[in-house]
């Protein structure tokens, strides 16, 4: 005992980081921005240039405690300090400690006539009345001190009391169990369970668009169109294994033919929006397969940067002066006709929300159905080792072409959902970025997963719409974000139900393993 | 005569890697192709299997001219090709690379039965049937690689060089096994550099250099051949 470091110097030590980073945040002005955040989760939007309520920043405050106060009072304990919720309770004090000072210091000087904001841009009059919540500031530092003491120790106090271990433990044996990921017969497979679940479903995607506002309505549906992406891509790249890089290309091949078929100028054909599905769906896969064609002898890298090159291209000539009387040029088109159904306009933001769910619960049912098929299993043999596929007996030029031609059918959708709901597409819509974007989630998802897909998309194209009442510190945090999520969850937020690396120790003696597997008949 | 070679020639671009080879193979058969690195060994068997395509010559199977023939149609007259280097699909479970061998077989019975049968000859590998590949030791990789292969019920067996960077005793397994299927009716076309150990289980040898075949003959004349000691057995 006599070596370890008391509950209470270790609370210190930790807090002092915890008060540096806190002192930082304070006069970047995060505060305001994190506080913004929470008022949002409350449904109070903050206008930009304004301060949320004072109380969201207590909020604020007192979470970073919560979380310092448990991972000390954690920390002490694997160290089998005595009574490791002591180091909470320092931790958190210490960092309340160094914000009242600086709010008491501050607050002085500011009933003081004093004005630190040629120096420091965020310490407006504003923002220290916001740190004091509108108190003296002796009293709003006493507050802070007050809030951030008490969150962080009675947060290390139930960390080390309650069982929170034991709880989750069992939520995640009950996540496990649901999804089926240890292989076990889930509760999904009750039959009243999954038809309870698929109503509630229905019914949530029924009324929640209607409820919701035209604002989520946008983010969810960009969502939805990216997981369609998602979907589409991971066939290609994540089943198939073939590293497709201007996947884009299908998507505007998608945009283009709801634009040119569906629009006043260039051409008023007014097929209708549905007509323009299909034929977006059919030239996008068409494409694919004309493009795998000249690609089935390529591999890995050679293939990402032809199939770039193919997505430029395509971007370029929508872009050229040269088929401006065809596309429309650089200004793209305008005026892009929704979908009407029944003689009835059928393009409001809710009906679109429909819709896209519609076409996502389509994806997602082929998509699963398709991984666990026979053709699903040829991909991934093709994925793993190509030519040990085709020494299997796959067709791997078939299978391959069919991989490009289902995921672009997916991205043509995409792309005629998008452009319609946008009413406008441009070549501006459909840069190297998109691919990209889609790649990512792929990945950030879990390579050849489809739930992995969904979360990805949530992940990449939801998170920045959700944190953008961050504003300034927006693509910071996201980036972090995605940081983070590779260092926690290298093979994905939702990765493949597949036997993990790791060699499972089998049930059987040593003498077992030395002796030969097979009786020879001379042996 | 199940399969017959004539005059076959191989380039890749300007290199010739094969430069007319000639071989036969009867019912039953283990015949043994030995020779030292870039002999064009490997060359021979992928040519067969239909990955690559020669210049000129024939392969004719059971009577049938192959070359230009599919891959995947190649597998389903019944050659099954074992490339070098324990090559089985990783990420997938044992029972999963297993199930991919007999990827043509669409009879859900059948293909049961085989499975039943692929795990008696390879207790070892029933015991691992749900770990992935890819954590196997590198002699049941290896055994993966030849069950997969068996799981096609083949009618001719190229193997290339399965004893590849195993230790001596797994490499004793390996052939007893490769031994026992032979005894079940299925003929062997064996890729070796191990020259002692091809040739001991082999019923017929052609050593190949260069991309040219300078010896054939019984496996038993082979190893006491003086050239073929002194330049593959250490002699």
């Amino acid at each position: 005992m006599k070596l370890q470091e008391s509950s209470f110097r270790s609370g210190l030590r930790s807090g002092t980081t915890l008060a540096l980073i806190l002192m930082f945040l304070v006069l970047i002005g995060f505060n305001a921005s994190g506080a913004a955040l929470l008022a949002r989760l409350f449904g109070q939007t903050t206008l930009s240039g304004q301060l949320p309520p004072a109380i969201f920043g207590i909020v604020f405050i007192a979470l970073l405690a919560v979380g310092q106060g448990i991972s000390s009072a954690l920390a002490s304990r694997r160290r089998n300090a005595a009574r490791p919720w002591v180091s909470s309770f320092a931790a958190a004090g210490l960092a309340g400690l160094a914000l009242a000072v600086f709010i008491l210091v501050m607050g002085s000087l500011y009933q003081n006539g004093a004005d630190f904001r040629k120096t420091l841009y965020a310490l407006s009059p504003a923002y220290i009345k916001f740190l004091t919540v509108d108190q003296m500031p002796i009293v709003g530092a006493a507050i802070s001190l007050a809030v951030m003491l008490l969150a962080g120790g009675l947060a290390g106090l139930a960390a080390i009391y309650l069982p929170f271990g034991t709880y989750w433990q069992r939520v995640k044996t009950m996540f496990v169990r649901f999804w089926n990921l240890d292989g076990s017969r889930s509760l999904r497979a009750n039959r009243y369970f999954k038809f309870g679940l698929y109503a509630v479903l229905v019914l949530m995607c029924f009324f929640v668009p209607r409820v919701w506002g035209s604002y989520w309505n946008y983010v969810f549906g960009l969502v939805g169109i990216y997981v369609l992406l998602g979907l589409g891509l991971n066939i290609i790249v994540g089943l198939s294994g073939q590293l497709v890089l201007g996947y884009v290309a299908f998507f505007a091949i998608g945009a283009y033919s709801v634009a040119l078929l569906n629009a006043p100028i260039p051409h008023n054909l007014m097929w209708g929006f549905w007509a323009a599905v299909v034929i977006g769906i059919l030239l996008a896969a068409l494409s694919g397969f004309l493009i795998g064609l000249p690609l089935m002898r390529l591999r890995g890298d050679y293939l990402a940067i032809v199939t770039m090159g193919f997505g430029e291209i395509i971007r370029v000539l929508l872009k050229s002066d040269l088929l401006t009387s065809f596309t429309g040029g650089p200004r793209g088109v305008q005026d892009i006709r929704g979908p009407s159904l029944f003689g009835q306009s059928f393009s409001s933001d809710i009906d679109f929300m429909y819709l896209i769910i519609l076409a996502v619960a389509l994806a997602l049912f082929i998509a699963s159905r398709l991984q666990n098929s026979r053709v699903g299993r040829s991909w991934i043999a093709i994925r793993e080792d190509e030519t040990v596929a085709q020494a299997s007996g796959v067709n791997t030029t078939r299978y391959k072409l069919l991989a490009l031609a289902l995921g672009a059918a997916f991205a043509g959708l995409g792309g005629v959902l998008f452009a319609a709901r946008n009413q406008f597409t441009g070549p501006e819509d459909h840069v190297l970025m998109v691919s990209i974007n889609v790649l990512s989630l792929v990945i950030v998802g879990g390579m050849g997963s489809v739930p992995g897909v969904v979360l990805g998309a949530f992940a990449l194209k939801g998170l920045p719409e959700i944190l953008r009442e961050l504003a300034n510190y927006r693509l910071l945090a996201f980036g972090a974000l995605l940081v983070i999520m590779m260092i926690a969850r290298p093979q994905g937020l939702w990765p493949v139900g597949r036997p993990s690396l790791q060699r499972k120790e089998a049930p059987d003696s040593p003498t077992e393993n030395d002796k030969p597997n097979q009786e020879a008949p001379n042996g | 005569m199940m399969l017959e070679i004539t005059d076959l020639k191989v380039s890749y671009g300007a290199i010739q890697a094969l430069r007319g080879i000639d071989l036969t193979l009867n019912e039953g058969e283990i015949v043994a192709l030995i020779g030292g690195n870039g002999a064009g060994k490997s060359t021979t068997l992928q040519t067969i299997s239909g990955l690559l395509k020669p210049v000129s010559g024939s392969i004719r199977f059971l009577g049938d001219e192959i070359i230009g023939v599919a891959p995947q149609e190649i597998v389903a007259r019944g050659i099954i090709h074992v490339p070098e280097g324990r090559r089985i699909f990783s990420s997938l479970t044992v029972e999963e690379n297993l199930e991919m061998g007999a990827y043509l077989q669409r009879d859900k019975i059948a293909k049961q039965r085989t499975l039943e049968e692929a795990y008696v000859r390879f207790p070892r590998l029933k015991e691992r049937r749900k770990q992935a590949g890819g954590t196997l030791s590198g002699g049941e990789q290896q055994m993966l690689a030849i069950a997969r292969a068996i799981m096609a019920q083949p009618k001719l067996l190229l193997l290339d060089e399965p004893s590849m960077g195993l230790s001596p005793v797994l490499v004793e397994q390996i052939f007893d096994i490769i031994e026992s299927i032979n005894d079940q009716g299925t003929s062997i076309l064996l890729v070796e550099q191990n020259a002692q150990m091809a040739l001991s289980i082999a019923n017929r040898g052609y050593v190949l250099e260069t991309g040219g075949i300078v010896l054939s003959g019984e496996a038993e004349s082979l190893l006491h051949d003086p050239m073929v000691i002194e330049a593959y057995l250490g002699g």
